[in-house]
């Protein structure tokens, strides 16, 4: 396998989940039909990884993501390859668009790997950058799927937060270095119980596992919680920044935040591509705030990409690739 | 005492709400037999209510795509625009855009009335509104006024939309201010919704009027100032932080308000525990002097799937008759 050495000022990462290619959306939908096996659809989606995998070499980011192509929905996907989950509900998101919320109905289980087979696959075609184990967290699984088994929200946390170990222990088995937990749900309800109950979970998730430790939280009420997870077991929290514009930085700086920064400086929701020297003085911003040095801080968009065109994602990632290399000049 | 029971708001749409709305919007099929099938699925929606023993039902709001849409639909210089989180939910509503006071074209309440009403027989029938606090804080505001201008203009409309209601024949109107839960809502905001409720209800006539705060338990100061509104009876979200909610019962009570109690928990669908809820019920309503109290759900039931919102109306009802049996309290079940 080709090496590659990742830089230690300002390596450039993503959040972890990418446009869909039309092979993984044909892919995902003959699945649902049960027209394939697992087997079978693990296979037919890897041609999207490729081509994931070949934009972020063509941008130039460092640490990289198998772009979440298999996943139609970031809680959905490891409902349905749970022991102890049921057949979901339609609850509305908005509008008259409906989903199926998944329905925890038994103990749940950990039965075989989810996301092995992706991560090694872009590995395996990455040219030695690193690829990033990105799962769903526990505290999330539950906010997002309804539960009538447990009927104790810290008991069935808790019984996620072993799966999700689970998990991760085979992926660090296999050779991964940075594994990511996403804990959107977090910022959604920024009460002290929740952030303790989270990192009770996190105690679970990460105790003793060799490999870089991330936490992804984004939007919502971050500067409520920042002084409730700084003493998560975790190495870096990756964080949405762009989007809120930067708001959250005189909070880190006011709680002496220490940890590793993932720093959102692309963001997400807008489909406009921000130029070069935006990305730059949104670094600048955060050297001059003095919180982390670049040795800390990991450059990366917001959030995952995956509402956007394949091709602006492409180029913002190109910006915010270049961004990078110049800020190692000046810090 | 006598303890009634009225789910709080909106029901989910079944599968064929789902579809009659999808294959309308696709062109699939006319307006009248949207119309049509809305008719049958709010009549059922209203009979589960009136066999669980609710005094006052709602007709499910099954068409509507969020709490402001249908009035936002009805003014003139507001649209609905881009999504945004409906607070902790996994929901998204679309953001009112205001570019300038609104004004209203057509009623919004009043229709649905003379239409559900006398299905509603013998319970009395409900109808919801937007508070125009929280209707003004989560809208984009390019009207060119201020937030409280924008918030009176509001309510001003508000109060027309009650007044025509009740003639039409609804006997509750409830006002939904969740906003002032939010744990960052200004003194000012709560001083401010305070007064715009006490105007919808005076508008209201002879229908009782709630203040309705869910998805969090509102903050001691902002509570005080809510107490100060005239609408006969205050709901809170019992549920969502139980703790925290029974502090605030037991420190500031309901202030000469009829208590209106979020119980049964409308974001889960396990089944709730009665004995459990029975017992907070008496807690919350420890030193309450009223004689009348109301049990609800602790949010609208649209949130979790059609068959369980069915489901938490008859236990609405089920709490109410075993509470009412347990401490001797009347159950009211219909409109008196
Ligand atoms: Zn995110």
């Amino acid at each position: 396998m080709a090496s590659y050495t990742v830089p230690v000022k300002f390596p450039t990462t993503v959040v972890g989940s990418y446009p869909k290619m039309p092979q993984a959306e044909e892919a995902i939908k003959r699945r649902k039909a049960g027209e394939i096996s697992e087997e079978e659809f693990l296979d037919l989606v890897k041609p999207a990884v490729r081509d994931v995998v070949n934009d972020y070499v063509w941008a130039g980011v460092d640490i990289i993501s198998d772009g979440e192509q298999a996943r139609d929905d970031m809680v959905v996907y490891f409902a349905e390859r749970l022991g102890g989950y049921g057949r979901g509900d339609w609850v509305r998101v908005f509008d008259n668009v409906y989903f199926k919320k998944p329905i925890v109905t038994g103990k749940v289980e950990w039965l075989r790997p989810m996301i092995l087979d992706h991560w090694e696959y872009a590995t395996s075609i990455s040219m030695g950058r690193p690829v990033k184990a990105i799962i769903t967290g526990p505290y999330t699984m539950v906010e997002w799927s309804f539960d009538i088994h447990y009927r104790d929200k810290r008991e069935l946390v808790l019984d996620l937060a072993k799966v999700v170990r689970r998990e991760l222990e085979e992926l660090v088995k296999r050779g991964a270095k940075y594994v990511q937990v996403d804990e959107p749900a977090l910022s959604t309800r920024p009460w002290r119980e929740d952030a303790e109950l989270l990192k009770e979970a996190l105690d679970i998730v990460f105790k003793g596992l060799d490999a870089k430790r991330i936490v992804h939280i984004c939007f919502g009420r971050l500067e409520r919680i920042i002084p409730y997870i700084l003493d998560y077991p975790v190495d870096q929290f990756d964080l949405e920044m762009k989007n809120s514009n930067f708001r959250l930085l005189p909070f880190l700086k006011e709680y002496g935040y220490n940890k590793e920064l993932g720093f959102g400086v692309v963001d997400v929701h807008i489909h406009q591509v921000e130029s070069v020297k935006e990305i730059e003085e949104a670094i600048d911003k955060l050297m001059k705030t003095d919180i982390v040095g670049p040795e800390k801080t990991y450059i990366k968009p917001d959030c995952g990409l995956k509402r956007q065109q394949r091709e602006t994602a492409r180029l913002k990632l190109k910006n915010m690739v270049e961004a990078a290399k110049r800020a190692r000049e000046k810090w | 005492m006598r303890v009634w029971a009225s789910t709080l708001g909106g029901f989910s749409r079944s599968r064929l709400v789902r579809r009659v709305l999808r294959d309308y919007e696709l062109g699939l099929t006319s307006y009248g037999d949207v119309e049509r099938t809305l008719l049958e699925a709010s009549s059922a929606i209203i009979g589960v209510q009136v066999a669980s023993g609710l005094a006052y039902v709602t007709d499910g709001m099954l068409d509507w795509h969020d709490i402001f849409r249908p009035f936002v639909e009805s003014w003139r210089n507001v649209t609905p625009t881009g999504l945004l989180r409906f607070f902790d939910n996994n929901f998204f509503y679309r953001i009112p855009r205001f570019t300038g006071l609104p004004e209203p074209s057509r009623l919004v309440l009043a229709p649905r009335v003379r239409k559900f009403a006398p299905i509603a027989e013998p319970s009395g029938f409900k109808v919801v509104l937007p508070g125009p606090v929280t209707f003004a804080l989560m809208s984009s505001n390019e009207s060119g006024y201020s937030l409280e201008e924008l918030s009176e203009a509001i309510a001003n409309i508000l109060a027309g939309e009650a007044k025509a209601a009740v003639e039409a024949g609804a006997s509750m109107v409830q006002i939904d201010e969740p906003m002032l839960t939010d744990p960052e809502v200004s003194r000012d905001s709560a001083v401010l919704a305070a007064e715009l409720s006490s105007r919808i209800a005076s508008a209201s006539g002879p229908a009782r009027t709630i203040l309705a705060l869910y998805f969090d338990v509102p903050r001691a100061d902002v509570y005080e100032e809510l107490l100060n509104s005239k609408v006969q009876c205050l709901s809170l979200d019992l549920i969502d932080a139980l703790e925290r909610a029974l502090k605030l019962t037991a420190s500031k009570g309901f202030g000469g308000h009829c208590a209106v109690l979020g119980l049964v928990n409308s974001r889960v669908v396990h089944e709730d525990p009665i004995d459990k809820l029975s017992s907070i019920a008496g807690k919350a309503l420890k030193d309450y002097s009223g004689e009348e109290a109301g049990l609800t759900t602790s949010t609208w039931l649209d949130l979790i799937p059609y068959d369980y919102s069915v489901r938490k109306a008859r236990i609405l009802g089920l709490l109410a008759e075993k509470l009412a049996h347990s401490r001797a309290w009347e159950l009211v079940w219909r409109a008196g």
